[in-house]
């Protein structure tokens, strides 16, 4: 009985220990600077993390199933350039943000081909797909930033009340991704896919199919960050973006995402996508310069990193015990 | 089936992307078409080589650009543009490759000087003239060069800034990659000719923005929560001081802030033209183009063996802005 | 006889977090003899084995090797102390060469101090000649069986001069013959002075080599005799700490009609004229050598790879199953022997594990229900006896037995009409061998069709109506129940009889 209380308590702190992380963090913060704790400082953090946290639910969708887009950065920057032309011919905030989603979309249904059906490991294929999709928005836009964009900055800069628009697009991102993960058939195969994709396919997955929807799924978010991304810069940047795919993924692992697959949650990127917000705000605060602003970013992914690795271990050494735990059980029983 | 549509389709869509690609790509080479009937005349036609730091620079871009449309105005130059993509050992590679096709002329705009030189001094060895740009590397015997100078870039600025910064002013600075020669070059001046001159002037915040709009506005948001009050902006780029303003731009406590950029992007023009942005320098990729393909020819047809020229550093403000707007109207890159 | 004893291991104990896994441990092994440990999964044989090997520290007790009191901290260390370990499972470089293997962190330099190898290939082919292994030190191990690099692991631990080999199961994978070749060389290392532990869950196997066996239950030692003293049926009672009073819970069981019929299935390269059927209420059993192609027509029925031409009838429906989905559709499912590949997620809980196949039954109306799917599951647990600490707990922490029953009840919530069960008893103890048997009866006498694919001719004698033995991709015979023998099987399956009924 004792076993089994130590157990929930085990899997509860594991479940948990993200949030707890991100309320000490945030406790900290506030007591760091006076002027973390402000309702305008928050809704500014929340804007600033509103288009890599969404490409951090795509890439948690990814991850999870065992794959992950290193094209994120480039994609966004040919989505956004792609709906900035399109309202600036259209007048059309609609028809540009569709523009936008569809060239995510169509991207990632490229990765998806070329990572399903052609078998090419998504590492290769997303960074190919990174190359062309920046190429193609350079050759586009001619490498010069296209200006003027009248109200198309309303995605990024506009609010709904008192709500900045940017944080209803991460807010609603973030509960379709839940959704997803948690209530639909696709979800719990993403999990299934991830954790063994063999065993997947004799269990009567539809594996491929999985994949197709991952990559688009991945790419329809991917095209609303470009929206919200050059809306917030009020410019089409081509070459706006690049690496965001890295803090993407950076939010994903320490959210407790498992590289290793078929392990995530769409709260944990979102934790973990604010812990590392809240790290960049307060130094940025306290004017902690740039060097050292990056060393504290890399030692952090070292840290969660290292944290998942240990935590494996200790399931690995605990599942050792439950096997001897059970089997005395059954000759009790 | 339902596979085997689904490959089809997204062959289509892959083929009509690549198609789109290819017709955009294919403009550059068309710059030489005009070159290719002269020569069919009779006349002696030179091969020039310029290898591009990287496109995905809008300042290089931009230049790249200026240096095609340019290079049509002289019938004996045959041009063609390689890109280095912000890589040393690429940048390189396509110099190496230059020598190789026996180009008459080298333009080289490196992406970082030190690493470059050798690989000029080599083009200088093979018996081909060679000539550096934004930035210059110098100290290579028979190179030539064209360029800004990036130190005066900032001074003309920095000048102005002090007469028109307040007392005891609070100010934030935003930096260019570090090891970048143009952001190094520039953030010394504006010590030189500003912060060692106005030791009244605190500075409250100073981050690499690298080059970034975006970067730089989450940098200025948070600067502008943890300060209740920022006079002035003092940027290394016209980027990073268009972010700057992008915060602050609906915020009436800042209508009088200064903001300072290098660069004179069309951006940048509008937003002084607007009055949200106090002065830049102007850069003029129209210029160097114009300097570089002029320096190229008198080079190849023997008129002189080595030149060092540098475009001017004019000062970009309210008062004379309409005319680098109509500059860069005619660019296309304002409509 | 004081002096004869190599290994003596005193009052160990060990404890992982909420579980005590040995518990007072006191064991000896004697020099040149083979000593056998048996137990269930989990009884602490492998514990004991990697406390021994220093992967594990005890909590307390002590460890004697010729009467000295040691200290393992290591597996090198223990090495040294002429302490090696084969394991079940061997992981290996695929691309590795012989002598690497052989002398992989042992690899003698010049006085350069870098590799020597001409030393290595010198030293690898006196080795490889001295155990009379017929291929080259340059081989690559992908290329070598199972067996042979067991044989290559022996050698190595030989190579160490090691007086004390701990076997980990080591005949899971290898071929009759293979076991024969296996057994001489214990023998031969026995005369040669040599201490082996060996652990197996083989009954009869561990007869024919033990001198000595001692038996494991709940991490004590239960009893340990010479082989003399024991029988099979004593064993299994000192493991399971109960008489089992039928190892083999057969019934007759009315038979109806064709449920599957497979008529000159072929495929690419694996199989060729291949035909049999099942009926509603038959076990119907697969032996055959290893290679013959078993596993390959099941997987192929079941759509995991194509079939290049024959016909399938289902309930005499003729049906074309292109990938898993349509064989389950079609009531046909099939329990892999690769559990670890094709059965489970391993990070994943025992619940998710158990509904993947019918994810229809708790995601609906745009929705996930948990309430349904936790009945589900307990209902199908406590059908089927799984033990597990509650239904989140993943799936990798359970015993291999255990693993199997979810993977069982995976395919038990689809209800299947027709079951194929390709080595279902494979690495799992005796107690949970006994129910999935029992659980196989129950399917037949519920309308089912259970199809066993298996090596062990042991089970499958006990258990199916009939038996089609399978030698290089053909079918060779076709066996009544009343005709089974494993001498007959045998013929089959090593082609030197063919059946006259089945072409």
């Amino acid at each position: 009985m004792d076993l089994r209380k130590n157990n929930f308590l085990g899997t509860a702190t594991k479940k948990y220990s993200i949030f707890m992380i991100l309320f000490v963090l945030f406790i900290i913060c506030s007591f760091a600077n006076p002027n973390f704790l402000t309702a305008n400082n928050l809704t500014n953090i929340s804007r600033q993390l509103a288009v890599t946290t969404i490409l951090a639910f795509g890439q948690t969708m990814l991850i999870i199933s065992g794959m992950l887009d290193l094209s994120q950065g480039s994609v966004l920057a040919l989505s956004g350039v792609f709906a900035v032309s399109v309202y600036k011919s259209t007048g059309s905030l609609i028809l540009s943000i569709l523009a936008g989603i569809i060239t995510g979309v169509v991207c990632n249904f490229i990765n998806a081909i070329m990572v399903s059906s052609l078998k090419t490991p998504p590492f290769i294929a997303t960074l190919a797909m990174l190359a062309m999709a920046r190429g193609v928005a350079l050759l586009f836009t001619k490498g010069q930033n296209i200006l003027q964009l009248g109200d198309f900055i309303v995605f990024g800069q506009g609010s709904l009340g008192v709500i900045p628009i940017p944080i209803i697009f991460l807010a609603v991102i973030a509960v379709i991704t839940w959704y997803i993960l948690k209530h639909t058939r696709f979800g719990r195969s993403l999990y299934a896919v991830g954790g063994n994709e063999e065993a997947s396919v004799a269990s009567g997955i539809n594996v491929s199919n999985v994949k197709y929807k991952a990559f688009i799924i991945n790419g329809i978010f991917v095209g609303i960050a470009g929206v919200l991304f050059m809306s917030r810069v009020n410019a089409g940047l081509p070459n706006g973006a690049v690496g965001f795919e890295m803090t993407a993924l950076t939010a994903a692992i320490i959210g407790g995402t498992s590289f290793s697959g078929g392990i995530g949650t769409a709260m944990g990127t979102l934790a973990g996508a604010f812990i590392v917000g809240f790290l960049d705000n307060i130094m940025t605060l306290t004017n902690v310069d740039s060097y050292m602003q990056q060393i504290v970013r890399g030692a952090i992914i070292a840290l969660a990193v290292i944290y998942d690795i240990q935590s494996k271990n200790r399931r690995t050494k605990n599942a050792l015990g439950r096997i001897e735990d059970k089997e005395s059980k059954i000759k009790k029983a | 089936m339902k596979k085997r549509l689904i490959g089809g389709i997204s062959m289509l869509m892959s083929v009509v992307l690549l198609g789109a690609c290819g017709t955009t790509g294919t403009n550059p080479s068309d710059t030489s078409s005009a070159a290719k009937t002269s020569a069919a005349n009779g006349e002696k036609q030179y091969k020039v080589a310029y290898v591009a730091r990287a496109q995905s620079d809008s300042f290089a871009a931009w230049l790249a650009n200026a240096v095609k449309e340019e290079a049509e105005k002289y019938p004996n130059i045959k041009l063609d543009v390689f890109d280095g993509e912000a890589n040393d050992e690429k940048e390189n590679s396509m110099i190496e490759n230059a020598i190789t096709n026996k180009y008459d002329l080298v333009i080289v705009q490196p992406n970082n000087g030190e690493a470059q030189k050798p690989y000029v001094e080599k083009v200088v060895k093979a018996g081909i003239f060679a000539i550096t740009t934004n930035a210059r590397i110098s100290g290579i015997e028979g190179a030539s060069s064209v360029d800004a100078n990036p130190y005066e870039q900032a001074a003309v600025n920095a000048r102005a800034a002090i007469e028109q910064i307040p007392q005891n002013a609070k100010v934030v600075v935003l930096d260019g990659p570090s090891g970048n020669f143009h952001a190094d070059e520039r953030r010394k001046s504006w010590k030189a000719e500003f912060f060692d001159k106005r030791t009244d002037v605190k500075i409250v915040g100073e981050q690499i923005a690298n080059w970034n709009k975006d970067e730089a506005m989450r940098y200025m948001e948070d600067w502008v929560q943890a300060n209740d009050k920022i006079d002035a902006v003092i940027s290394m780029n016209d980027n990073m001081a268009a972010g700057a303003i992008e915060v602050i731009k609906d915020n009436p406590k800042y209508k009088d802030l200064l903001v300072y950029g290098v660069d004179g992007t069309a951006e940048a023009c509008l937003l002084i033209q607007e009055g949200k942005m106090t002065s830049t320098c102007m850069q003029s990729a129209y210029d160097l183009a114009t300097k570089l393909l002029d320096t190229s020819n008198k080079l190849l047809t023997g008129a002189e063996k080595q030149i060092d020229t540098d475009i001017g550093n004019p000062l970009v403000t309210k008062d004379n802005v309409q005319e680098y707007i109509d500059m860069h109207k005619k660019s296309g890159a304002i409509k | 006889m004081d002096n004869n004893i190599k290994l003596r291991v005193s009052k160990i104990e060990k404890s992982f977090p909420g579980v005590k896994a040995l518990d007072k441990i006191d064991f000896t092994v004697e020099k040149g003899t083979v000593h056998v440990l048996c137990g269930e999964n989990g009884a602490g044989k492998s514990t004991l084995m990697k406390i021994i090997n220093g992967i594990y520290q005890p909590d307390s007790g002590q460890i004697f090797i010729d009467e000295k009191p040691v200290k393992i901290n290591n597996p090198i260390q223990a090495r040294s102390l002429g302490i090696s370990m084969i394991f079940q499972e061997m992981n290996y470089v695929p691309e590795m060469t012989v002598e690497e293997n052989i002398f992989l962190g042992n690899l003698p330099v010049n006085k350069f101090g870098s590799v020597d190898w001409k030393e290595v290939r010198r030293s690898a082919n006196e080795l490889l000649k001295a155990e009379n292994l017929p291929y080259s030190p340059a081989t690559l191990l992908k290329d070598l069986t199972v067996s042979d690099i067991q044989m290559l692991e022996i050698i190595k631990a030989i190579s160490y001069k090691s007086d004390i080999i701990i076997m980990d199961e080591p005949t899971s994978a290898i071929t009759l013959k293979e076991v024969e070749k296996l057994f001489a060389k214990i023998r031969e290392l026995k005369a040669r002075g040599v201490s082996i532990i060996y652990i197996s869950h083989k009954l009869d196997e561990i007869f024919q080599i033990a001198d000595e066996i001692t038996v494991f239950r709940d991490g004590t030692v239960v009893e340990s005799h010479p082989r003399e003293e024991l029988d099979i049926e004593t064993v299994i009672a000192l493991m399971v700490g109960r008489k089992l009073t039928n190892t083999y819970p057969k019934e007759e069981v009315q038979v109806g009609e064709n449920l599957l019929q497979a008529e000159n299935l072929n495929s690419k390269a694996a199989f060729n004229n291949v035909s049999f059927h099942v009926k509603k209420g038959e076990i119907i059993g697969f032996a055959g050598l290893m290679g013959a192609g078993r596993t390959e027509v099941m997987r192929a029925l079941f759509g995991l790879d194509p079939i290049a031409s024959g016909s399938v009838k289902i309930k005499e429906k003729e049906v074309n199953i292109r990938n898993v989905r349509e064989a389950i559709n079609n009531g046909l499912v099939m329990l892999s022997e690769d559990r670890r590949r094709y059965g489970i997620i391993p990070v994943r809980s025992v619940k998710e594990n158990t509904t993947l196949s019918f994810l229809q039954k708790v995601f609906y109306r745009l929705s996930y229900h948990s309430k349904v799917e936790h009945n589900i599951v307990t209902d199908m647990f406590t059908k089927m006896k799984v033990k597990t600490p509650t239904l989140d707990t993943s799936i990798q922490s359970l015993s291999g037995g255990n693993q199997q029953k979810v993977v069982l009840a995976k395919w038990m919530i689809r209800n299947p009409d027709i079951l194929i069960l390709d080595e279902p008893t494979r690495g799992i103890d005796v107690g949970a061998k006994f129910e999935i048997y029992k659980l196989m009866t129950n399917l037949v006498k519920e309308g089912k069709a259970v199809i066993m694919v298996s090596s062990e001719l042991p089970e499958l004698i006990g258990m199916c109506d009939r038996i089609y033995v399978m030698s290089k991709g053909t079918i060779t015979g076709e066996i009544e129940r009343k005709d089974f023998s494993q001498e007959l099987i045998m013929k089959y399956a090593t082609g030197t009889l063919i059946s006259n009924e089945v072409k």
